[in-house]
């Protein structure tokens, strides 16, 4: 019979929307002993269960981490403002899902940093761990913080916050990271000299060693390391060859986003698109085969009961044997009700093909399409080039096979770009109702979507301003009036929403203190789209004396020392500066799988390069 | 796959849920009951159409917060198992805050769970720090009262007749239990949680078990008390 002893949590749980974020107890949730290992690692992705828990390198690193027996893992994640409101009102610091640790009693928080706009839950986090906010203020007796992830290829607006970053890919490095501490906690050494220690990990960038100097018109006037020992710069880490895939994933016990298997089938991607972020960063590519995937997924499905699949890359169509795959996919697993997502696929009659050897994906909801720009002239400038008759041949396609919606992705702000580009982007659109019109009738639905170009460090376009709101409202009320009028439908982002994203993504170490600012004035959950947080934005950088638009509308000399030229992504910055060139003039590159342009991966890791029937990287 | 065109062959699961998981609610429960299931890779039936979903049926919608010892729910095979060999396999696949309490066929003409459901048995660990007598005392006026207006979802109604038993008990424990039994049918629900707010008792502070499920069949209805 039960007992009326309900813990101070339980009765928390009770008032809060979702419980079912805050208690663990997943299918295949890993709880160790506490006291069973030396080293107690806590996994936090900065946003809500439902956003994070379905993250891969998550997945990864909690496997990685907990397969070793000296070591345990565990996670946390944002708690939401009905929770955290009651966790403040009881003084419940924020704690682990697994053990309901707080996380000040672990040794090693490790954030997952995948974009700008979780800075200031971070910050959060500590507080609500009763943890300073400074690396600075932080000694021996407090957990080491570090982060990981797609945002850290710029720290610095970070740098101040974290003791050590971890730059690149992390399944090598984290196991490199524990052993190191591991090392340093039964030794009688300082702090100091921990972070001297981490430092000399290749990988490992440790912000507090360095410092940077401004010239008066605020930009960079010299960065480097403070004393010697240090690297100059920090080279960030790859695996020669894909790790063996994680296949016990969690299976979250309520609803989250993207609730699935997510199988990482290729990393990194040949075709260079400039303003493509993930493009850069993530060379060189490296790709699973089809005879280790059919197993991953195999024991993925058997391990969750999960329903459903992704097969994630950058771009799906560019895996070597990508046909072979999505037949051995459907082969294998069509008895089993697996449905399979594959994102990601370029524009060409080969897309479909590949649609059809998964015959369960029947024509029911959308197709999706990623042209970026809608004339040619544009798509040699982003370096994503597309013929005109493929794209309409491949629409053609898609509505005969029985489709009856598709979406098209355009960009807008892209450098070079004039009113005819953006029209043109209008009449793309109502050709492609048009066709659909004319193969399945008047039910047809095509949608744009349409997003304005932010400018990412490593990127050809780093150097370049943001285009101002005023005219990007221009080119969006063109492309509203004339899709209300065509029976188009279109999204896209109000141009105040991608403000916060264009500041911090290229910003330097001076805005530490305007983070700080920000979330001591109420900012949190910035990349939920409250446009109050916006006003604190600004009113944080005024008390700060510096100007957002220093870092939004400013074109960078192409000699500037950039904030992130400290992290050498193995892409050269001569590379990105021709290449930024060439935008300028239309030139483009092919896809450098067929010739190699010398971006600099191989001078960065070839020593460290497979042989070609080990592993495959895209380098010819 | 000749699967769906044979006999289908229902299975009838006791169970119950505690700990955590009473802060999942029942949508994500019918989810959880789906996958593990699934990773059963027993010959689980599956709904006809686009959409093909393993057929699950679950008695009741226990409330967030919750917890129970009398869960019920019925899923479908495409050919018979061994009824320990099922069990073993099921319980091995959920979590353990899930248990199996009672697992047997059962008659595919059988009425569904949800239809045959007539009433629910809880008990109530009501707030230590109550004044214990008041209490009582307050609840027996309410229900004496000629009606017992309740509004939820902006639809007042009379939850008097949906009332059937009650007892109060105290056994070894430090405070109070509330053993009340309710109408769980389409037409008349009342949750124990929406009564105890009548008196002004914040269900955050209770402990509130489901302890029994009643359905029409007399048979199944002696097999739940057995």
């Amino acid at each position: 019979m039960s007992k009326n002893s309900l813990s101070l949590i339980e009765k928390i749980l009770y008032r809060v929307e979702k419980p079912g974020r805050y208690v663990g107890g997943e299918h295949n949730q890993v709880v160790k002993d506490w006291n069973s290992t030396d080293l107690k690692w806590c996994l936090i992705f900065p946003d809500i269960y439902d956003i994070g828990q379905a993250n891969l390198g998550l997945a990864m690193l909690y496997q990685i981490l907990n397969d070793q027996g000296d070591i345990l893992a565990e996670r946390s994640f944002a708690p939401w403002l009905d929770m955290e409101e009651q966790m403040r009102e009881h003084q419940i610091p924020l704690f682990s899902l697994e053990s309901k640790q707080a996380l000040s009693a672990f040794d090693i928080l490790g954030f997952t940093l995948p974009y700008e706009s979780i800075y200031t839950n971070v910050l959060n986090i500590l507080n609500l761990s009763d943890i300073p906010l400074l690396s600075s203020e932080r000694d021996e007796t407090f957990p080491l913080i570090v982060a990981g992830g797609h945002a850290c290829f710029n720290p610095e607006p970070i740098a101040q916050f974290f003791d050590a970053f971890i730059i690149g890919e992390g399944e090598e490095v984290i196991l490199d990271l524990s052993k190191v501490y591991q090392d340093w906690k039964k030794s009688a050494l300082s702090k100091a000299d921990l972070l001297m220690m981490l430092a000399q990990i290749p990988g490992v960038y440790v912000p507090s060693l360095y410092e940077v100097e401004y010239h008066e018109d605020g930009t960079i006037s010299s960065l480097g390391p403070k004393q010697d020992g240090v690297p100059k710069k920090v080279t960030k880490r790859i695996v020669a060859q894909l790790p063996p895939h994680p296949t016990k994933f969690l299976v979250p016990n309520v609803g989250i986003v993207h609730n699935r298997m997510a199988i990482e089938i290729m990393r990194g991607c040949t075709r260079g698109c400039r303003f493509c972020h993930a493009g850069m960063v993530n060379r060189p590519v490296r790709q699973r085969s089809v005879e280790e995937i059919i197993p991953v997924i195999e024991e993925s499905v058997s391990s969750t009961g999960y329903e459903e699949v992704g097969l994630l890359s950058l771009s799906s169509s560019d895996h070597t044997q990508i046909l072979d795959l999505t037949k051995e996919v459907y082969n294998n697993f069509h008895e089993d009700k697996l449905s399979i997502n594959l994102p990601s696929l370029r524009i060409a009659s080969f897309s479909l093909e590949l649609m059809d050897n998964l015959k369960d994906l029947k024509p029911g909801g959308g197709f999706t399409l990623a042209p970026e720009a809608a004339t040619e002239r544009m798509r040699a400038v982003i370096n994503k080039p597309l013929d005109d008759e493929e794209f309409y041949q491949t629409v053609t396609q898609i509505f005969q096979k029985g489709w009856r919606s598709i979406k098209l992705y355009y960009m807008i702000g892209l450098p070079t770009e004039t009113m005819e580009d953006v029209e043109a982007i209008l009449q793309a659109g109502i050709k492609v109702k048009q066709i659909g019109k004319r193969i399945i009738g008047g039910s047809v639905k095509v949608h744009l979507g349409i997003a304005s170009l932010i400018p990412k460090p490593h990127t050809p376009f780093q150097w370049l301003s943001v285009e101002k709101p005023d005219s990007i409202q221009e080119k969006l009320d063109l492309l509203k009036v004339g899709t209300r009028k065509a029976g188009i439908k279109m999204s896209y982002n109000i141009p105040d929403s991608t403000l916060l994203e264009s500041w911090l993504s290229r910003g330097d170490r001076r805005l530490a203190n305007v983070i700080k600012s920000a979330w001591e004035k109420g900012a949190k959950f910035d990349a939920w789209g409250e446009r109050d947080n916006l006003q604190i934005w600004r009113a944080a950088f005024e008390e700060n004396q510096l100007d957002p638009e220093f870092y939004s509308y400013r074109q960078r000399d192409l000699d500037e020392i950039l904030p992130w030229d400290l992290i050498n992504i193995g892409v050269s910055k001569k590379f990105l500066r021709r290449d930024f060139e060439w935008s300028q003039i239309g030139r483009t590159r092919q896809d450098c799988r067929e010739s190699c342009f010398q971006c600099g991966i191989l001078d960065s890791f070839g020593d460290i390069r497979p042989p070609e029937t080990i592993g495959y990287w895209g380098c010819p | 796959m000749n699967d769906q065109n044979d006999k289908p062959y229902r299975v009838r699961v006791r169970y119950s849920k505690t700990g955590n998981l009473r802060f999942i609610g029942h949508i994500d429960t019918h989810a959880l009951f789906e996958r593990a299931l699934r990773r059963t890779k027993l010959p689980v039936r599956y709904t006809q159409g686009f959409n093909k979903r393993i057929r699950l049926n679950l008695a009741s919608a226990l409330p967030l917060g919750f917890i129970s010892s009398a869960e019920m729910l019925d899923f479908w095979l495409n050919e018979p198992v061994d009824a320990a060999e099922l069990r073993e396999r099921f319980q091995n696949a959920l979590p353990a805050e899930i248990r199996v309490l009672d697992l047997y066929p059962i008659e595919n003409s059988l009425p569904s769970l949800q239809a045959s459901l007539l009433s629910s048995d809880y008990l109530i660990s009501l707030p230590e720090e109550l004044n214990e007598n008041d209490f009582i005392e307050d609840f027996e006026n309410l229900l004496a009262q000629d009606s017992i207006p309740l509004t939820r979802k902006e639809k007042t109604v009379d939850v008097k007749p949906l009332i059937f038993d009650y007892t109060f008990t105290k056994d070894d424990s430090p405070n109070l239990n509330l053993k009340i039994k309710l109408s769980s049918t389409p037409s008349g629900n009342l949750r124990p949680d929406d009564l105890l707010k009548l008196l002004e008792i914040d269900p955050a502070d209770c402990m509130i078990e489901r302890i029994a499920l009643n359905f029409e069949t007399e048979e199944e209805t002696e097999k739940e008390n057995g």
